[in-house]
């Protein structure tokens, strides 16, 4: 008797819950948009390896989409944010890109931040017709694998060019030292670009080191450089190695005239208090700064810190700037049309993020500038901007 | 080579002074495999077991520092940003050292007392792979209780450069050294020299008869495994001074390295593992003056020659297999 109870009441919440889902779906159409709310997709990590990324990218979002809806939506629209962890793994970022392409139909989806993820998820979105913006995938085959696909922020090429651009032109250094992490693309990736550029201004590479994933200890690598002794260290490495390799380049006696220089992998809140004033005067090429002046960055760094009680990193500025950029394509599209979404956000032109102000290229990547911060104290401070035209 | 001499430029160095340099990098790395080492030759050299989890106890040798000073509020990583980080007094330094000795020479049996003693009568290939699994356990449990993430270590001692006229290390690289030296010196006089050292190669040598001679096997299977995990320990900590950021997986090369120390210098033999410490870190910062990226490469390939013309490592005893 019991039994047959509880067969009946599962039944009856599995029916409801089935015609629940199915409604849901039906009002969506294609278009992702129902008579007062837009749906938007949004996949990133908040579980795994790089939950921090997905976590600090998603409240950027959060802050975004709420800010929009209090102030009235996208063209009177409320955005419905649909959400799902991509777990930190290839496999999920698929299934939930089916998720959001086939159950939820969203009109545009928002992610990824790893671009290994980027890449398994954009075949989804790219045989439904959905246009997908990536946040800070920089891995320049992401915004190839189709033309609904697109990114926001800029990649390692041209990270690696402006740091080289940076140390020859504004800091007036002649002889670079690289020291690279063999095992990591990134790495790899901007110490080439770097190197290359760096030499074609005239500049000289006098020591090009590597080590392996997982050293810590860096003395050959020092000492090498240290005997060839350069203007200025080139670091193209993440911030845990970074904090560890600034304070042995210091400990065996490189001096402070000898900046370092790395690119966005330095930031993070762990970079000062682990390097312990080893990075003192040195620079890194960012997606933005917190402490830049401008009323716009000023006010998100503040809506920001207000709801989570921390200041946003780049992955949090760039989750906020993807919504708005969103918006904006939407707003320009005039209607609530995958293609002619897809077509406003290919041509979009001057866009004032708080990541800076930029224009989606042919390739649809970000053509948007980096702004170099110099360490001083506990501070990132913003001391110039390379464009993109001031590489090329 | 030939553009390493030619780039070297008045305020740089010759050649010959940065290889002096590498050699003086080199024995500071060495020490601290030598210190490793000697945990997996004194072993092997008592129970002809690789105690595959050795690595471990020197990660958590790191970690049992780390939380007591974090708990005496020793830390970089607060969570008001506004923190400065307090200055550590000796005798606290000295205090972390001994807690970590102590904590670790405790595990070390631990280990000994439930992974290996309930196998030492079955197959070595049982026990070797109780080893992995224990190594596997104490590297997850330490990602589990730890967090992946790495931590910042207190400044133990401020680092700076010490002139030492042909050289320049690191003041926390000559206290590695030193201490390395006078721990391995103490190690072989108490080996050679005290009741429990005797009873110890009294157990390598046979260890039937040396019970039969009324020797404490177990007890001196278990002083063993203390002490090669209170070399251990002194290995973390002097890294993490050193090398200030600690995490769970950072027993895993340093393990491997200083295994390969141990087998170069004779498995069994503890001034070999000092030798083979010493010479593999040194061989891997001579390599690294010409190509960083192929350091470790070139370094293990010697190895491998060294081995073919003396399989039983340098100061092995060849031909000692038990029957």
């Amino acid at each position: 008797m019991r039994k047959a109870l509880i067969l009946a009441i599962a039944l009856s919440v599995l029916f409801f819950t089935a015609i629940g889902c199915k409604d849901k779906g039906n009002e969506a159409g294609g278009s992702g948009a129902t008579e007062d709310t837009v749906k938007l997709g949004l996949y990133v990590s908040t579980t795994g390896k790089i939950a921090t990324f997905g976590t600090d990218t998603k409240n950027g979002v959060d802050l975004a989409v709420e800010e929009i809806n209090k102030a009235g939506g996208i063209k009177g629209k409320t955005i419905d944010l649909r959400f799902y962890d991509a777990a930190s793994k290839a496999e999920e970022a698929g299934n939930v890109a089916t998720k959001l392409a086939t159950q939820d139909k969203v009109l545009v989806a928002m992610g990824e931040v790893a671009s290994g993820l980027s890449l398994a998820a954009a075949p989804v979105f790219e045989q439904n017709g959905i246009p997908m913006v990536s946040p800070s995938s920089t891995n320049p085959t992401v915004t190839q694998q189709g033309k609904n696909i697109f990114r926001i922020c800029f990649l390692d090429d041209f990270q690696g060019s402006a740091c080289a651009v940076f140390a020859y032109k504004e800091l007036g250094k002649r002889k670079a030292a690289i020291i690279r992490n063999q095992d990591d693309p990134y790495s790899t990736g901007l110490a080439d670009y770097f190197r290359l550029k760096f030499k074609a201004l005239g500049g000289e590479i006098v020591a090009d080191e590597s080590y392996k994933e997982g050293t810590k200890e860096f003395a050959s690598q020092i000492t090498n450089v240290k005997a060839k002794t350069p203007d200025i260290i080139f670091l193209p490495c993440y911030y845990n190695d970074v904090a560890l390799l600034s304070q042995q380049i210091r400990g065996q006696g490189i001096g402070d005239d000898v900046p370092m220089l790395g690119g966005d992998g330095w930031e993070s809140a762990n970079l000062i208090p682990n390097s312990k004033g080893a990075l003192e005067g040195s620079y890194f090429g960012n997606h933005y700064s917190p402490e830049d002046p401008s009323e716009h960055v000023q006010a998100f760094v503040k809506g920001y810190k207000a709801k989570y009680n921390t200041a946003p990193s780049s992955l949090a500025a760039l989750g906020y700037d993807v919504v708005y950029v969103v918006k904006k394509a939407i707003e320009e599209a005039g209607e609530f049309d995958r293609a002619k979404v897809r077509d406003a956000l290919a041509a979009l032109k001057d866009f004032k993020g708080v990541t800076g102000t930029f224009s989606i290229d042919e390739h649809r990547d970000a053509r948007k500038p980096i702004s170099i911060l110099k360490i001083q104290g506990d501070k990132f401070l913003p001391v110039k901007q390379i464009q993109p035209q001031d590489v090329k | 080579m030939l553009e390493l001499l030619a780039t070297a430029e008045p305020g740089g160095t010759s050649l010959a002074q940065a290889l002096l340099q590498q050699v003086a990098n080199g024995i500071a790395k060495g020490s601290v495999y030598a210190l490793i080492a000697v945990g997996y030759t004194m072993v092997y050299g008592v129970l002809q077991l690789i105690n595959f989890a050795h690595g471990e106890v020197y990660m958590l040798g790191a970690y049992f520092s780390y939380y007591p000073a974090k708990w005496m509020g020793y830390t970089t990583d607060p969570e008001d940003p506004t923190f400065v980080p307090a200055k550590v007094p000796l005798y606290v330094v000295g205090f972390l050292f001994v807690c970590s000795m102590a904590c670790c020479a405790f595990l070390g049996m631990l280990i000994e007392r439930f992974a290996y003693r309930p196998l030492r009568n079955s197959s070595r290939l049982a026990a070797l792979i109780t080893a992995i699994g224990v190594s596997l356990l104490l590297q997850n449990g330490g990602i589990m209780l730890f967090k992946a993430d790495p931590r910042g270590f207190p400044t133990l001692i401020e680092q700076s450069s010490v002139d030492l006229g042909l050289v320049a290390l690191t003041n926390t690289k000559i206290i590695i050294v030193v201490v390395a030296a006078v721990m391995m010196t103490g190690l072989h006089l108490f080996v050679q020299k005290t009741r429990p050292g005797a009873a110890m190669r009294a157990c390598s040598f046979d260890m039937r008869t040396a019970r039969l001679m009324g020797v404490n096997v177990d007890g001196t299977i278990g002083l063993t495994f203390a002490i090669g995990s209170i070399m251990a320990a002194v290995a973390g900590v002097l890294v993490a001074m050193d090398q200030p950021t600690i995490d769970p997986l950072m027993g895993l090369m340093a393990g491997l390295k200083a295994f390969v120390a141990a087998v170069l210098g004779g498995i069994g033999s503890i001034p070999g593992a000092a030798l083979g410490g010493l010479l593999l870190g040194v061989t891997e910062s001579v390599v690294g003056t010409f190509s960083t990226t192929y350091a470790e490469a070139v370094a293990f390939v010697l190895l491998i020659l060294v081995l073919l013309v003396k399989p039983s490592g340098l100061l092995g005893k060849s031909g000692r297999e038990k029957v």
